[in-house]
């Protein structure tokens, strides 16, 4: 069981959540962040930390896609434990429908 | 005469403090789970215990204080195997139940339980096995 981050993390990618992850498991896209469900131990301290309320229990019906999307960038994006600065204007894009189609970007981020 | 301790009503550093130590007192005299603990931990106590303090800080109160990667600990003990987990579980809600007032315990060991499911999945869960496991 595992964590997920969903749709409206991307392009506000507020980074709360690291912080307060006990075992690391965040990793950074472009513009935005994915759990690894082989570390997450489904804690769930981060789900209410998420400003964007962008995060779900796995057990949660509907986030299939959700759960793939975590676990084929967690391999990939360098790991985050400690929060950065997020973009300028996650306020605007906070609540917008369906930004993995319009704005999901595969590219990793920086990783600390 | 006896007299009823009173049971804790919140969250605190001193309570995580208070249930960890209680908790660990009962491992160490456990058949099933003291010798595990005792090859994993065969010196001082003392840093698991601010470990576990640590990482009881960061699960209820959200500090952030531990920083690990408990699956990979597990993976390394030899002789884990999933009905331990029960048993860990079993004098965790136990000694949650002890110290803290039914609002709270029931806090603590829905964490426990959630975590002890997804280390449990983590070490033993296998796509070609049926899950949950045999009792072993």
């Amino acid at each position: 069981m595992t964590f997920v981050v969903t749709d409206n993390c991307i392009r506000c990618k507020y980074m709360d959540c690291v912080e307060v992850c006990p075992v690391d498991c965040f990793y950074e896209g472009d513009n935005m962040l994915v759990i690894n469900p082989d570390e997450c131990i489904d804690c769930g301290v981060c789900e209410p930390e998420c400003p964007a309320e962008a995060i779900f229990p796995d057990s949660q019906p509907g986030l299939e896609d959700w759960v793939k999307l975590n676990a084929q960038y967690a391999a990939i994006w360098p790991n985050i434990s400690i929060k950065l600065d997020g973009p300028d204007d996650a306020k605007a894009f906070d609540g917008i429908a369906n930004k993995l189609e319009q704005y999901f970007s595969a590219e990793p981020g920086q990783g600390d | 005469m006896t007299t009823m301790a009173v049971k804790i009503d919140h969250v605190s550093e001193d309570g995580i403090r208070q249930l960890v130590d209680a908790f660990y007192v009962k491992v160490r005299q456990d058949v099933e789970l003291a010798p595990i603990f005792a090859r994993a931990i065969p010196g001082d106590w003392g840093p698991h215990l601010d470990k576990m303090y640590a990482f009881w800080s960061s699960v209820m109160l959200t500090t952030g204080r531990y920083k690990g990667n408990p699956l990979a600990k597990h993976f390394a003990l030899p002789g884990v195997r999933p009905a331990l987990f029960e048993r860990w579980l079993a004098l965790f809600n136990e000694t949650a139940e002890e110290l803290f007032d039914d609002d709270i315990s029931v806090e603590f060991r829905a964490k426990a339980a959630r975590i002890a499911e997804s280390l449990k999945l983590g070490l033993f869960y296998r796509p070609d096995r049926p899950w949950p496991p045999e009792a072993v």
